[in-house]
């Protein structure tokens, strides 16, 4: 009954391709986004800024990278931690080059480097299928990890390895460094987090979006109607690990402010992973579902058997997590490989007749 | 210019200076090579069973490596709400139960998992064995503890010279335990009708059922080899570098061994590992110190995509036909 | 009923076209030609190499000997989105539709090739984008009309029934405004009033869009009622190439059909 499409008649095909052509999904996106930008501002603390919205924005922008790649053109990727390096040290490398420049700018041609580093790895490995792709991704994986580290440039000669955020202005208010308040990050974070959705949920609903679905289902017969595999399997790639890199720099950036390599290694990789596959592969809005749920997801596991009066000293929580995230990927496989998305499609339907039962 | 030098001339002038010991390095890395065929040789199984790329391999090795040493030190409560601890068991005794161990989780994987996955995408079941390792893994650490432990299931770890070269016994014994392995599995595929009816899955799951092949028994009766052979890998990195997390990353490097020897071929996984086991260790000797060490980490993955572009089947993989 | 083409252009024809899988000797020597406008149908006993020779046609496949002429261009082989290119379109014998996508948007994606692209302004959705997925999809509407399938536009093709898929892929082989469709047993696993639907849609993109159309089929009915002329393949030789008519009374055909063993 809340749900009801009836009475609402598109008139033109403009209408009808609207990324929300019902009237309840605008309004439920209305509220969300004020909550977003106005209400949380207001009411959080910092500690749900930091350990919470700042890390599950950065994710979901880093899902979104990973979702394209795989859940849209349906090439698996090993590499996500090593393309979110290159992005963090590249941010890193320009801004204590060029002190000058916008942050934000430097976000974004961060992902540039992450791009190209992306097709020097693609170019050999996308000619072919299979798992191929994944040992391409792993050998970046392992190599960039090992080059930021071995490689003193990267990370200025600081004798401790570590890089570290340092303050930056945008029109007048601090967004990185130790000293700028969780709610401009935050904010910053939505904001590239929305911009980037946005774009993307534009790019895939149209030609490029529907190549790579193509490459994906079939690719012998996408090849057949004339889809270019190598090119449309490139473009998801570079665009992939552009994303990626970009939300490597807003990760170090904005979110952990200081960083070692370590924090870039395989086990990032496989969280990213995880939450394309939780939150639904090929879908926009699976990409926050999965990113919100699996930061959620360790919270609720320390937190939940103290509230349900347990004592769990025996199973460590950490691999409590491993166990638990382990069986949701292989459940969310079996039950519903289009994930939490998917779900969320089929809550919908069923709000179409409650509370009437047919 | 010194750079230059250094990863071009120096380490062949190295080579041809101690060529003893360029030896001995290439024997190492053989040795090291064996291991990693070892796990290499569990996904070619399950992969040409079913077409599986199993990523949860080295988990299994690790788990399996646990539950023997836990096995071997005793003290699990088996028994719940009494205090009964299970004692140390004697060598022979813990590995028949791991090995029984093996075969249960074997059985627990395809009812609970492979079963509800028949002939999906292969890239949903290779995710489902990403997300079955970090199970396992979670699992294995929560009932054994996640410390290092240590194997002693009483081969020597003595090296021995001959010909002015250093052996090192425990890796032969490893070299002469997966050669047999290999030989037995490789007998098992070629002659046997179960053999047969394993590459018939391997090929479509679908037409195999409509053959009349029982694909849940073939899928346990796979995986539980497969398990007994990650057993034995288990044990062997486990003897020699100590059980711990690491083991698992091993699958991992698998990758590159497959994609060298063929995802499909049981001779491929030996050569892809003893390659890679020497490339290695060659590298790392006389490469890694102009490159700032550790080259490890990498090179495997390095060689595999350098291959990829010349031989993506693999020395001995199958050139694929797609038929529309 | 079949029409008179001879006097009609050759659209395309292959000559000497031998083609072998390891040992296997697919197709042996075949030669014909198609006519612009006709539908012409290729039958034969299964195994007789009719979706290797379509497959050669569209570049899935490349023949070991022999040359193909498309539209007067002669080439030894081709790459599919080549073919794509040059107007040539086809169906799968087990349907090769996007399971993951609506048929909306397997039926634009047939459209493809024409789409001209500007990544930058399709991220944006704006003027030139937009107006352009506009004019596809008002386009794709009216193969969706032709077909009848406006109650499945928004279904994920996966869960619609076989008939109505092999429907879909024609509409999508459709959206690509094709000069050469080629099908591969479209009416197969089809009931009599879906292979009537089916022989109507295909006379009708015949008639009305002027496609010449390449069609294996193995319901004879069909054959005889839609066809223009026949060519019979059996064991990867041609054995008889004329009107339905002349193709019936074949003895050829007939033993080929019946098994008559050759010695």
């Amino acid at each position: 009954m809340l749900y009801r499409e009836a009475g609402q008649f598109k008139t033109s095909y403009g209408k009808d391709q609207s990324i929300l052509p019902i009237v309840q999904d605008r309004w439920v996106l209305g509220i969300v986004l004020v909550v977003a930008y106005v209400v949380v501002p207001l009411t959080a603390d910092d500690y749900w800024f930091n350990a919470i919205l700042i890390p599950f924005l950065v994710y979901a922008l880093a899902t979104l990278g990973l979702n394209i790649l795989t859940g849209y053109a349906g090439q698996i990727s090993l590499g996500t931690g090593g393309f979110m390096a290159v992005g963090a040290y590249a941010a890193y490398k320009m801004t204590t080059a060029f002190p000058e420049l916008n942050i934000i700018v430097v976000f974004l041609l961060s992902g540039l480097f992450a791009a190209g580093v992306g097709l020097v790895f693609g170019i050999p490995s996308l000619r072919i299928k299979g798992f191929y792709l994944a040992v391409a991704t792993l050998a970046a994986q392992f190599f960039l990890v090992w080059l930021f580290n071995k490689v003193a440039w990267f990370y200025n000669y600081n004798p401790s390895g570590t890089i570290e955020a340092p303050p930056r202005e945008v029109f007048g208010v601090l967004v990185t460094g130790a000293a700028a308040t969780p709610m401009v990050k935050y904010l910053t974070a939505l904001t590239m987090a929305t911009v980037f959705a946005l774009a993307i949920k534009n790019l895939v609903r149209g030609r490029i979006g529907r190549s790579w679905m193509a490459i994906r289902d079939m690719d012998i017969a996408a090849e057949i109607i004339g889809i270019k595999p190598l090119q449309t399997k490139l473009l998801a790639f570079a665009l992939s690990s552009y994303v990626c890199g970009v939300a490597g720099a807003e990760f170090m950036f904005l979110h952990l402010g200081s960083v070692e390599t370590i924090a870039f290694d395989i086990n990032l990789s496989f969280l990213i992973l995880f939450m394309v596959i939780v939150g639904g592969l090929g879908s926009v809005l699976g990409s926050f579902l999965g990113a919100g749920f699996i930061v959620l997801l360790p919270i609720l596991l320390t937190n939940l058997p103290a509230m349900l009066g347990f004592d769990v000293a025996a199973v460590n929580a950490k691999h409590a997590e491993l166990m638990v995230f382990g069986a949701l990927i292989v459940f969310f496989l079996i039950v519903e490989p289009n994930g939490l998305a998917r779900l969320w499609q089929i809550a919908k339907e069923k709000l179409r007749l409650w509370p009437f039962p047919y | 210019m010194d750079f230059l030098y250094a990863v071009t001339v120096a380490p062949l002038l190295d080579i041809g200076q101690d060529p003893t010991f360029f030896a001995e390095v290439v024997i190492g890395g053989l040795m090291a090579g064996v291991m990693y065929s070892l796990v290499a040789l569990g996904f070619v199984l399950i992969f040409k069973a079913s077409g599986v790329f199993n990523f949860a391999q080295g988990v299994l090795a690790l788990f399996a490596a646990l539950t023997l040493v836990g096995l071997l030190e005793g003290g699990l409560p088996i028994i719940p709400f009494t205090d009964f601890k299970l004692p140390p068991l004697p060598v022979p005794l813990a590995m028949a139960a791991t090995a029984v161990v093996m075969i249960v989780l074997a059985f627990a994987i395809e009812y609970l998992m492979l079963r509800r996955l028949v002939n999906q995408a292969p890239i949903i079941l290779f995710m489902s064995t990403i997300g079955l390792a970090f199970f396992l893994e979670g699992f294995g650490d929560a009932m054994w503890g996640s410390d290092v432990k240590s194997i002693d299931i009483g081969i020597p770890d003595a090296s021995f010279e001959r010909w002015g070269i250093l052996f090192n016994q425990f890796e032969i014994v490893a070299t002469g335990t997966a050669a047999v392995l290999v030989a037995v599995l490789a007998v098992f595929f070629q002659k046997t009708r179960i053999g047969r009816a394993l590459r018939a899955v391997a090929d479509d799951h679908q037409a195999a059922l409509s053959v009349g092949i029982p694909l849940k028994t073939i899928w346990v009766i796979v995986w539980s080899v497969s398990g007994l052979v990650a057993l034995v890998a288990g044990i062997m990195w486990g003897a020699k570098s100590g059980v711990q997390f690491s083991l698992s990353l091993i699958a991992l490097k698998a990758l590159p061994v497959l994609i060298l020897g063929g995802f499909t071929s049981v001779p491929g996984a030996i050569v892809g590992g003893l390659i890679i086991g020497v490339g290695e260790k060659v590298g790392e000797v006389y490469w890694g110190p102009a490159l700032g060490g550790a080259i490890e980490n990498w090179f495997a993955y390095m060689l595999a995509m350098v291959f990829l572009f010349f031989r993506p089947q693999g020395l001995f993989g199958e050139r694929i036909i797609e038929r529309v | 009923m079949p029409k008179d083409t001879s006097a009609n252009q050759t659209l395309l024809h292959v000559d000497n076209i031998s083609l072998s899988f390891g040992g296997v000797r697919a197709i042996r020597d075949v030669s014909f030609e198609i006519k612009t406008g006709e539908i012409r149908a290729i039958i034969g006993p299964n195994g007789a190499g009719k979706t290797s020779m379509l497959n050669c046609i569209n570049g899935f496949y490349h023949p070991q000997e022999g040359t193909i002429t498309y539209r007067g261009q002669t080439r030894k082989q081709m790459r599919p989105h080549d073919a794509a290119a040059q107007g040539i379109a086809r169906t799968f014998q087990n349907v090769a539709l996007f399971k993951g996508m609506s048929t909306l948007d397997n039926l634009m994606t047939g459209r493809i090739l024409k789409m001209k692209g500007s990544f930058l302004l399709e991220a944006l959705y704006l003027g030139p984008a937009r107006k352009q997925e506009l004019e596809h999809r008002a386009f794709v509407e009216g193969i969706i009309d032709f077909l009848e399938i406006e109650d499945i536009r928004r279904t994920p093709v996966g869960r619609l029934p076989y008939g109505l898929q092999k429907r879909v892929e024609l509409g999508r082989a459709l959206a690509a405004e094709p000069t050469l469709l080629l099908l591969d047993e479209p009416m197969a696993g089809m009931n009599v009033e879906e292979k009537e639907d089916m022989s109507r849609f295909i006379i009708d993109v015949n008639e009305e869009f002027s496609t010449t159309i390449a069609l294996i089929e193995h319901d004879m009915g069909v054959v005889m009622d839609i066809s223009d002329r026949v060519i019979v393949l059996d064991h990867g030789e041609k054995i008889a190439d004329g009107t339905p008519d002349q193709v019936r009374d074949n003895q050829a055909v007939i033993e080929a059909y019946l098994g008559v063993s050759h010695d």
